[in-house]
């Protein structure tokens, strides 16, 4: 039935969403041309080995995608309109008989085959017989680990759990404060708190979308070398994650308390403090055993640039290709990695 | 002078829709005041614009001799602590004993730090226990607010809203959530409030045969406009199918 209703002329909406139409489909189209021309026609039908570019390529990909979006936009094998909710599909039909979802299948079988290709996926190499002989090799000097090495491995462990506890409790209270600016069901009544909101989450989303992993590379240059540089680069990762956490949470909060803490003629803080923080404080507490658990891993791979610790210690023994040392650290990392989550998984099933 | 003394207010949501229109009323000291109206006629609004919970679009509401929708900051909050309210929903804090629900009450004669921190004075301690014994909860100070029925919760916002001392107690259809007799015994605590503390009460309610047990006068609400003022005796058929349409039929609770 609603199908119906947008179909009828309602003009000015139907050219809107006819125009979408349009542009995503020259996007799609545009995508497919430079995929079958570079990935399909260049380096796997003629095989050349250096492919060269240049930026008319994606320029007359377009072009061609233009002019067949133009063409396709009068029939049923538009993916765009059947984006927008321009094409009906009929009821009691499977919408895998529409010719616009069959394409939109052929497109996507296009980009895992190009996948497929780009990430050279080759069972030759993955079977050959030397390959295999150094698979052994590993393996069973990974399966006799060099017990010599336990206690520098137990230490260094220690000094990661460590880490990511301190990383983790220097974060909660940051968070905690950041968390009330970051939550748009508080910031929203003014103009200058929703700007401070805006700007709050803007930064906690950069810093979350670089990886710890590059914070530990720059904190290593910042201050050296060792677990205080990986231990700030899992604090900076984890006031943002914390913050964005806590601030859904709050944001998920009944009204009720709040609007009655108010009514009772009660400041903000304590409006906060009353309406507010009860309601959140457990799923605080879980988040951030979670959080913590999460760090000891990611402490172990940060480790691997540099970040003190197990990581560390692992990355020496590969680096002198010292396989039965490597395999005591794994089994080490392997047994701290397991604790945490049994121990954080048994804490956050009581704080329910 | 009238204790409330709203002018010709109206209030319009960011949304557009217009929940009061222009709404002159006048609340005197005792009265036990019952708004009623259909769902989405602005009974709730009315109350939330009262002690500014919602601001008003336009008009003024003067009470207790200050212009209270002119009122900002900490002048606001001494005005609303002087305005209880009770809500369908009750509004505890989760996890909070009792006593802690009922002591948060005065907050606003209470230090931000020293509330922080849980520390009450001895006085307030006292007469929050008192307040719990007028509404029959003295037992379940020290009970989770969680884990009492939904009248019992009701009754400790009540002695939450009375350690405001408050000279107005809004009550937003405080019956709604519960059972008849529950409904009945709620209802009484609140007449003993007016009759015995001298409260004034402006309670929305749905329920006629409550109106008319408990009322002192009667205001009705439709579409955010006022079609009703008097006695609630004097809602007679016609009446009620002028404000709740003419298919309504009167549903009543004992």
């Amino acid at each position: 039935m609603t199908e119906h209703i947008i179909a009828q002329p309602m003009s000015i909406q139907r050219y809107k969403a006819t125009i979408k139409a349009w542009c995503t489909d020259v996007l799609i189209w545009s995508y497919s041309c430079i995929v079958l021309f570079k990935i399909a026609y260049q380096q796997w039908w003629l095989d050349l080995r250096y492919v060269d570019f240049s930026w008319h390529e994606p320029l007359y990909c377009f072009v061609v995608a233009m002019v067949l979006a133009s063409v396709l936009i009068y029939t049923r094998c538009s993916i765009g309109k059947a984006l927008f909710g321009l094409i009906t599909f009929k009821e009691g039909q499977s919408i895998f008989r529409a010719s616009s979802v069959r394409l939109a299948l052929v497109k996507l079988l296009l980009t895992f085959a190009a996948g497929l290709h780009v990430s050279q996926v080759s069972m030759h190499e993955f079977l050959s017989p030397s390959g295999l002989a150094g698979a052994q090799r590993i393996f069973s000097a990974l399966l006799s680990p060099n017990f010599a090495i336990f206690e520098d491995a137990l230490f260094a462990a220690i000094e990661t759990v460590y880490m990511a506890f301190v990383a983790t409790a220097l974060a909660i209270p940051v968070a905690f404060v950041l968390a009330f600016f970051a939550a748009r069901n508080l910031m929203k009544h003014s103009a200058a708190s929703f700007a401070l909101y805006a700007v709050i989450r803007f930064f906690m989303n950069l810093t979350r979308s670089i990886e710890p992993l590059v914070w530990a590379i720059i904190f290593s240059v910042w201050v050296g070398i060792g677990p205080f540089s990986g231990m700030l680069a899992l604090f900076l990762h984890s006031v943002a994650s914390l913050t964005k956490l806590y601030s859904e949470q709050i944001e998920a909060i009944h009204d009720g308390p709040v609007e009655a803490m108010t009514a009772t003629g009660a400041h903000p803080v304590q409006v906060i403090w009353y309406g507010v923080v009860p309601q959140i404080i457990l799923p605080y507490l879980s988040y951030t055993i979670y959080r913590w658990d999460i760090n000891v891993r990611m402490a172990t791979v940060i480790g691997l640039v540099g970040g003190g610790g197990i990581g560390t210690m692992l990355m020496q023994y590969q680096g002198l290709a010292r396989w039965n040392e490597v395999g005591m650290l794994v089994i080490v990392i392997a047994t701290i990695v397991w604790l945490m989550d049994y121990a954080s998984a048994r804490i956050r099933a009581h704080l329910k | 002078m009238p204790l409330l003394h709203a002018e010709h207010i109206s209030k319009t949501y960011p949304n557009g829709t217009q929940a009061l229109k222009g709404i002159d009323i006048e609340v005197e000291q005792g009265e036990f005041l019952v708004v009623i109206g259909l769902s989405g006629s602005g009974k709730s609004t009315l109350l939330r614009c009262i002690n500014q919970l919602h601001t008003v679009s336009s008009g003024r509401i003067v009470f207790d001799d200050a212009e209270i929708t002119a009122l900002k900051g900490r002048r606001l909050r001494q005005a609303r602590s002087r305005i209880g309210m009770i809500f369908q929903q009750f509004n505890l804090i989760p996890r909070k004993t009792v006593l802690t629900n009922v002591l948060s009450g005065a907050l606003a004669r209470t230090p931000v730090i020293k509330s922080l921190l849980g520390m009450y004075s001895a006085e307030d301690k006292q007469k929050a226990l008192a307040y719990l014994d007028i509404v029959g909860l003295a037992q379940k100070a020290y009970v989770r607010a969680d884990n009492l029925s939904g009248g019992q919760q009701q009754r400790v916002a009540i002695a939450r809203a009375l350690m405001q001392d408050p000279k107005i107690l809004l009550a937003d259809e405080p019956v709604a959530s519960l059972d008849p007799s529950t409904s009945h015994s709620v209802m009484k605590y609140l007449q003993k409030i007016n009759q015995e503390l001298g409260v004034t009460v402006i309670c929305n309610l749905h329920f006629l045969s409550l109106v008319r047990t408990y009322a002192t006068r009667v205001i009705a609400l439709k579409e955010g406009q006022l079609v009703y003022q008097g006695a609630p005796s004097d809602i007679d058929e016609q009446w009620f199918k002028t404000i709740y349409g003419e298919d309504a039929v009167e549903v009543s609770i004992n």
